[in-house]
């Protein structure tokens, strides 16, 4: 099953990016989607299809668990909520992000 | 681990889990068009632009499964349909894989049902691991347990703490006489506690209950379930009912519930009072403190282990021989100790050489059989190499390939794994019918689940190795797949080296398994053939107990033998009749009697084998009368007491000429039986010369034969020597005893020949032709898998073969050449295997009889034998070798 190579980086920011904002409370696929939408803008250009693959591959880590429940529109509706794994995987995750773009900001300083 | 659980859910929840997907991102699809909409698009825009903002969901929702971990299911379901579909295009290859696994596999699946049922199962009692058998013994006689007494028994009752609930078991054989019609019946005499202590419960009425087995109360019976069914059609009413036995009135109060019977099956069981001989030696309480015929058994205190209770018993053994030093005069030079044993442990100890023999015969087929069908696949994927190849070429990795390979042969091991279990099924009977020579514990021999787990992991770990095989050779070489000829290519060296491997693993193995057969039939041959020193062919032999209510007295005894024997030996056709206590070469062991010669020594007793007969015995049984004469009519209980003894013992003399002079016997006399003092003395009056009475792995023992005229009762066995056919003596028996005595059954008819078949010979016959069968099997395989190796290299090598032809080879020298690639194969596998004999025949030394385990001639015989079954199996392809066409040969390129 051959992959792209360029989704590891976004894989992990795909994930940063679904704990936190999961880390707010519970929400449906199409909720965080719309959130982390909301927050990057333009600047990750991803189809919203690429969140499943990625939620379930939290679930199956156990960051995440998953709930049927009823959406604000009355649809039945999967909902996605961090678990005890997931809070402390988010601190990791986060720690790991800022040292990488501490990294590259001081790259970037010393060049230009 | 959490993973792994959610991972298994989602895979058990199967299409639910699809499902609940298509759902989630239905959902998601809908909430996004409802946003746009929103927007002030319209519902068709709206939701094209939720699909392009989406993605391609078929992607995501495959990417979704195999976030899950799915995907590997899913290859394998495709790989298994794919590799259906290819095994159904070859389908000769796929039938012979399947039939040569199910072999191999049902063997192994047959084997472990076999150990499954007899080793791993609990006992089918209450709690049965906590059963113990009280054993006492002699140290230095060969048995392992010589029983224990009713004092014993009493005493082991008040000091034993560390088992609780002892209860006693011994076995009679009964005349129960019902609508008139005498029954001999087996006879389980019991302790009241008995079955409560196993936990069993009566189907119908009672179980026996304390107070049934005081001296005195009054006779009750427990049917079997068997003989319920058999002699009473299963009739309720049967409770209550009233049978006449030993001249008593016993009444039934139960029945049991089918259920294994252990120590033995026994038709009807009685408690202790009931038994003549059991109450006649508890009233005399001082008296036979060692007439030990008891097996005592009980359960484990809470808080006591195997080893506290063996030493317990061993300390108040001991305690026996020194508070009762004359009950233990005999035995005090031999070691009188006892010992406790697990019970289950006790009733398997005898099978599990047996048992490990037939596992190792297993292993080995199992063995021939992976590497006969890696071969088949080897040769199967050689021929596949323009098809893995265009694979290849189209982007299937290797790991792929690989993958597909192994799963086709799982396949193949689990079509052979199921058909394997049906063979197992069908071969239980039999082979329960082997193993119970050897142990009770044959009744819950089944194919359970533990066993179909068990042909199932096998089966998968079978198809693995096997299939592993030709995906390793794939490996080396793919490549030139593609090229003109593609069918040939890919037959790297490497590749041969693996299938000449193979062939000669199997040949090794299959070496080792004719040889243990070879070894076995030989064995066999020496045990039949084994001369025994008297005539078996033309001795017919007949149980008759004498029936308690009509021969009351010691007289009425005699005068019924004195008949019956006077009436064959006046029969045509009989020359002479006798009788004895045991039928020579029955199921017999040698007992020991202490005894002391008059005169001679120094007062310590030699260990001697008594046994009883009438005058014509040694005549009947062919068996010289070396000195003195032999026993006569005159020899009445008020004669003097006189005894014939065999060569063996005559030797113990310092002349060896006994006749005319005594010896004494020491030791218990017979509870219940009157008239047999302690201490005995006997005149010789002839010397026998030696013959095999008992088994003959048994050393010969030094015996003495007392007159059945001075110890009525003891001629139970009839012997008749016939002219003709035995057959045709067996109306003339009966009519003989019932002449004598209408009420007498006459059982057991057969001759010594016939007992010595069912007794001695049955279990090594049995387990020499299952090897031979294994070994012929296994045999078979191999040479199919020989030839078919020399097959494939000649089809391989023919353009080579060719060349050779065309430059001048001639027909003969191709011929050798080929011929000899085989041989060679078959003398390496022969090397090998003679290696592995060294192994297995040490496994099967305790089956043979006067043969070593590595008899060089055997060795050498099996060899000569693999070395002509390879020339023949190789003669084959050799043959269509030296028909190359060179000219055809070499147009091929």
């Amino acid at each position: 099953m051959a992959r792209n190579a360029k989704t590891d980086l976004l894989q992990g920011t795909l994930d940063l990016l679904i704990l936190k904002t999961l880390a707010l409370g519970p929400q449906h696929g199409w909720g965080i989607s719309q959130r982390i939408q909301q927050i990057s803008q333009d600047v990750l250009q991803v189809h919203q299809g690429s969140l499943y693959p990625a939620l379930h591959r939290l679930e199956d880590r156990g960051w995440v668990a998953s709930e049927w429940g009823v959406s604000e529109n009355n649809r039945e509706a999967k909902f996605y909520s961090l678990t005890r794994a997931g809070e402390s995987q988010l601190e990791v995750e986060t720690q790991k992000w800022e040292r990488v773009t501490a990294a590259v900001a001081s790259v970037l300083q010393v060049v230009s | 681990m959490g993973r792994w659980l959610r991972r298994l859910r989602v895979l058990l929840g199967g299409r639910r889990f699809d499902d609940e997907v298509r759902k989630e991102i239905d959902f998601h699809l809908a909430m996004e068009s409802e946003r746009r909409q929103e927007n002030g698009e319209s519902e068709q825009e709206a939701r094209r632009g939720a699909r392009l903002a989406f993605g391609a969901v078929d992607g995501v929702r495959e990417e979704v499964r195999e976030a899950r971990g799915m995907s590997f299911w899913d290859t394998l379901v495709q790989d298994a349909r794919y590799g259906l579909r290819t095994l159904a295009r070859s389908p000769g290859y796929t039938l012979t894989a399947v039939l040569i696994l199910a072999l191999g596999i049902g063997a192994n699946t047959a084997m472990f049902s076999l150990i499954n049922g007899v080793l791993l199962e609990p006992l089918p009692f209450r709690n049965g691991d906590e059963l113990v058998l009280v054993r006492q013994q002699a140290v230095q006689s060969s048995r392992a347990d010589a029983g224990v007494s009713i004092q014993e028994l009493q005493d082991y009752r008040s000091r034993l703490a560390s088992v609780e609930d002892l209860v006693e078991y011994h076995s009679m054989s009964f005349t129960l006489l019902d609508h008139g019609e005498p029954d001999r019946v087996d006879t389980g005499v019991v302790s009241a506690n008995f079955f409560h202590m196993l936990g069993i419960q009566p189907l119908l009425g009672r179980s026996f209950l304390d107070g049934d087995d005081d001296l005195g109360a009054e006779p009750v019976l427990i049917l079997s379930h068997a003989y319920w069914q058999s002699k009473f059609g299963g009739d309720p009413s049967v409770v209550g009912r009233v049978l006449e036995m030993n001249d008593k009135q016993h009444t039934v109060v139960g029945v049991l519930p089918p259920y294994p019977q252990y120590p033995r099956d026994n038709d009807v069981y009685m408690p202790t009072s009931a038994c003549p001989f059991r109450a006649a030696a508890e009233a005399e309480p001082t008296s036979h403190r060692t007439f030990a015929g008891l097996r005592v058994f009980g359960r484990l205190a809470p808080d006591a282990t195997l080893e506290r209770a063996s030493g317990d018993v061993a300390a108040i053994a001991r305690s026996f021989e020194r508070d009762y030093p004359q009950d233990h005069e005999a035995t005090r030079s031999l070691g009188f100790t006892g010992d406790a044993a697990l019970l289950g442990e006790e009733l398997v100890t005898n099978a599990r050489s047996a048992l490990y023999v037939l596992v190792g015969v297993t292993v080995l087929v199992l063995l021939i059989v992976a590497a006969n069908v890696a071969n088949l696949a080897l040769a199967r994927t050689l021929r596949r190499g323009r098809e893995l190849s265009v694979r290849t070429a189209l982007g299937a990795g290797r790991g792929r390939l690989a993958r597909q390979l192994v799963t086709e042969s799982v396949l193949l091991a689990l079509a052979g794994g199921a058909l394997g279990v049906g063979l197992a099924g069908l071969s239980t009977d039999l082979l329960a019918g082997f193993i119970g020579r050897f142990t009770p514990r044959t009744g819950d021999i089944a194919v359970d689940g533990r066993v179909l787990l068990f042909a199932l992991v096998v089966s998968l770990a079978t198809g693995v190795v096997f299939g592993l095989a030709p995906a390793f050779a794939l490996r080396r070489d793919l490549a030139g797949g593609m090229k003109e000829g593609g069918v040939q290519s890919g037959a790297g060296p490497s590749r041969h080296r693996l299938r000449a491997g193979l062939v000669v693993a199997q040949v090794a193995a299959s070496f080792a398994l004719v040889v243990g057969a070879a070894l076995l039939l030989v064995s066999f041959y020496r045990l039949a053939t084994k001369p025994l020193g008297f005539e078996t062919e033309h001795v017919m032999t007949a149980a008759i107990y004498g029936n308690f209510s009509s021969l009351e007295t010691t007289e009425d005894t005699q005068l019924f033998e004195r008949q019956v024997l006077e009436t064959l030996r006046s029969s045509p056709g009989t020359r002479s009749a006798a009788l004895t206590a045991a039928v020579p070469q029955s199921a017999i062991v040698p007992g020991n009697v202490p005894v002391t010669l008059d005169g001679f020594g120094d007062g310590t007793p030699y260990e001697v084998d008594r046994n009883y007969a009438s005058d014509q015995y040694f005549d009947t049984l062919g068996v010289p009368l070396l000195a003195g004469r032999d026993f006569r009519p005159g020899d009445t209980p008020e004669a003097p007491r006189v005894a014939i003894v065999n060569q063996s013992m005559a030797e113990l003399w310092p002349d060896a000429d006994p006749v005319g002079r005594r010896f004494t016997v020491r030791g218990p006399g017979m509870p219940g039986m009157p008239g047999t003092p302690d201490e005995q003395s006997f005149t010789v009056v002839g010397v026998a010369a030696d013959y095999r009475l008992y088994d003959v792995e048994q050393e010969n023992p030094a015996q003495y034969y007392l007159p059945v005229s001075q110890n009525p009762g003891r001629g139970t066995r009839l012997l008749v020597r016939v002219d003709g056919e035995p057959l045709d003596a067996v109306p003339i028996i009966k009519a003989a005893v019932h002449r004598a005595d209408p009420l007498t059954p006459v059982e057991e008819l057969a001759t010594i020949a016939e007992v010595r078949s069912a007794t001695h010979l049955a279990a090594p016959r049995l387990t020499a032709a299952l090897l031979a069968i294994f070994a012929l099997v296994a045999l078979a395989i191999t040479l199919v898998g020989l030839g078919g190796v020399i097959g494939t290299t000649v089809s391989q090598r023919s353009h080579e073969l060719g060349v050779r032809m065309a430059l001048g080879a001639s027909r003969l020298s191709v011929l050798r050449l080929v011929l000899w690639e085989g041989v060679a194969l078959a003398v390496v596998g022969v090397v090998l295997g003679t290696a592995c004999t060294v192994f297995f025949s040490r496994v099967l030394s305790s089956f043979l009889f006067e043969t070593p385990a590595t008899d060089p001639l055997a060795l050498a015989a099996v060899a000569a034998l693999f070395l002509l079954a390879a020339v023949l199996a190789t003669a084959g392809p050799a043959r269509r070798a030296t028909s190359i066409d060179p000219m055809q040969a070499l147009k091929v390129d």
